[in-house]
């Protein structure tokens, strides 16, 4: 057991040193991809607190990226906040919307829960299609990033912009990995494989379940803030279901239940995209047939791959 | 307001005719079919196809929801059926339909391009008659007529035959079922293909009213599924009346308060589900 556990810690490090150097050896492009890989890893992770570690399986969490873009663009744009305030700001109306949302949703469970997170982000979507201040079906554009010049820093520079997006990240990874390893996260593992049996043992289970509701659409929106402060532009075409089960695809193929497994999910994602649009525009095509594949062949995901393989040579 | 009337009524029978395939498929199985708009598109396709070749309406209104019949129920012979043998859960499945929505739609757009395509009214239903006094199109009145029929239909055939009786027996306990010796995989596999011919005559019947294009089955989904939860899961009834209050709800509120026009049926499905959870029309799920 001790030596999986170095080698988990050893293979964190090297990742974690290679993503730090990463925009010294990579190009722009190449330093854009890793850029939207965190982006989206951040995304997915949140997700993940759902589908992967509390079995509910939402089809709706694109719109929390809705909710964080534009609620960075309102603050700082129509209201004319300063990045610092608005960051939080966001944060904290995020995880409002998530809550109030959430205790709707958490009242039903499997395929129920799965139409009323759908039905909640196409009412986003609508609300961002039909708010004209906002920038209505055009989207909203304008967004500038945080000013950190103070630091002597210009974060139009790609490797700039990186060191903001790898140092937000890692504060995310960290957050998520103190949750899933705190007896909180022990008990949404147990909402996931017994609900019934977690009530018998006392837990009141609805309440974890609009916290970790909560937790999760936080996430996911930060995802959102990071996003819009790398495009600067929101379209209402963000919180479409179509980016929903982008974003399953993501935790799914990475490996849901798993720290890391979404952070994969999404870097595989982003690649495979970038790939791909460069060679046919039949996109959709391509999602379709990742997610067949995925729940034909591998459930686990790569991650679940690779843990398989490495039961597999250990014996 | 009689005419808003009747094009709500005639949008409900549209969703009516997508939402009994999905409330039935999922009464007995626990499956949601993301697919069903996906069905709901080819039907429409293979509409524009029939008519481009043979010329004839009628034709493509049998023929269509015939094919896509065969291809839901060999869905579910071929892909859902075996899966959820080897233990795929629920949520698997849906997002393995929801796989497939995307890449019919992917196929659809290299076959047929991103173009609108239409298929022209037959001649026969192109006029107008007078209703109470408003002139109101004959089509519009025949699609109305179809919906209602097939309400009828399926609903006699599930509550006055032995094929009906097995199917109802399926949504109450499929196990049960089982054991005194059905064999619901061939129930399962005509639930599908049923709901799938439904869903495609949905999409042939629609085409000379809407567009055809490959995205056309995902705006239709989400209101039947709404419908499908408001209704209640495995409820006939449920999908019926669910159907005429979305239709009328999204109708309405079109022509009277367009601001509300992308909210009115979400607010109506949040307040079902926190006060009744299982739809108007549902009940609890058994618990075994």
């Amino acid at each position: 057991m001790s030596d999986v556990r170095t080698l988990t810690i050893l293979a964190i490090a090297v990742a974690g040193a290679g993503l730090a150097c990463a925009p010294f050896v990579l190009n722009d492009y190449q330093v854009n991809l890793v850029i939207e890989v965190m982006v989206f890893g951040v995304f997915a992770i949140g997700l993940n607190f759902l589908v992967g570690y509390t079995g509910l399986v939402s089809l709706g969490h694109a719109m929390f990226l809705g909710i964080g873009g534009y609620g960075f663009g309102i603050f700082t744009v129509l209201l004319d906040w300063p990045w610092w305030a608005a960051i939080p700001a966001t944060i904290v109306c995020s995880a409002a919307i998530s809550f109030l949302i959430g205790i709707v949703c958490i009242r039903s469970s499997g395929v129920g829960f799965f139409i009323m997170t759908l039905a909640f982000s196409e009412l986003m979507y609508g609300l961002a299609f039909k708010t004209k201040l906002v920038g209505g079906d055009d989207g909203m554009s304008g967004i500038s990033r945080p000013d950190i010049s103070f630091l002597g820093l210009d974060i139009y520079n790609p490797e700039t912009l990186y060191g903001f997006m790898f140092i937000a990240f890692a504060i995310v990874l960290f957050v998520s990995w103190r949750v899933i390893r705190s007896p909180f996260g022990m008990v949404l593992v147990g909402i996931r494989e017994n609900e019934k049996r977690m009530r018998a043992l006392g837990y009141r289970t609805q309440w974890y379940k609009l916290a970790v509701f909560t937790l999760s659409g936080t996430i996911s929106s930060f995802g959102g803030v990071l996003l819009v402060i790398k495009t600067g532009f929101m379209s209402p075409e963000t919180l479409s279901w179509m980016m929903s089960g982008e974003g399953l695809l993501m935790v799914i193929v990475g490996g849901a239940g798993t720290l890391l497994g979404p952070v994969i999910g999404a870097a595989a994602y982003v690649l495979l995209r970038a790939g791909l649009t460069g060679i046919t525009d039949h996109w959709v095509l391509f999602l379709g047939s990742f997610f067949v594949l995925t729940v034909v062949f591998f459930r686990g995901g790569l991650v679940g791959l690779a843990s398989g393989v490495m039961a597999w040579v250990r014996r | 307001m009689l005419i808003q009337i009747l094009n709500a009524v005639q949008l409900s029978m549209l969703i009516f005719l997508l939402a009994v395939g999905l409330t039935f498929i999922f009464g007995i199985m626990r499956v949601i079919n993301l697919a069903h708009g996906a069905l709901y598109s080819l039907g429409a396709y293979l509409g524009v196809v029939v008519v481009d070749v043979t010329g004839s309406f009628l034709l493509a209104l049998i023929v269509a929801p015939l094919l896509v019949a065969v291809v839901g129920g060999l869905l579910q012979i071929f892909a859902i059926g075996p899966l959820t043998a080897r233990g795929r859960n629920e949520l698997e499945i849906a997002l393995l339909t929801f796989g497939l929505m995307y890449i019919s739609i992917g196929v659809l757009e290299t076959l047929f391009g991103k173009d609108y395509l239409s298929i022209a009214l037959p001649n026969a239903m192109a006029g107008s008659v007078d209703v109470f006094g408003v002139s109101y199109p004959i089509y519009r009145l025949f699609i109305i007529a179809v919906g209602l029929l097939t309400a009828l239909c399926i609903s006699l055939f599930i509550e006055r035959t032995i094929v009906g009786a097995a199917v109802r027996a399926c949504v109450d306990n499929k196990p049960m079922s089982e054991s005194l010796g059905m064999n619901t995989d061939w129930v399962l596999a005509g639930v599908f293909a049923v709901g799938s011919g439904l869903a495609a005559l949905g999409g042939v019947i629609m085409a000379p009213v809407l567009s055809v294009f490959p995205h056309m089955g995902s705006s239709v989904l989400i209101l039947s599924l709404i419908v499908v939860v408001i209704g209640g899961m495995g409820s006939l009834k449920g999908s019926f009346y669910g159907s005429l209050i979305v239709g009328l709800t999204d109708t309405l509120t079109q022509s009277y308060l367009p601001q509300l026009t992308m909210f009115a049926v979400y607010i109506i499905l949040v307040l079902v589900m926190l006060t009744r959870p299982h739809g108007l029309f549902g009940r609890p799920a058994h618990s075994l």
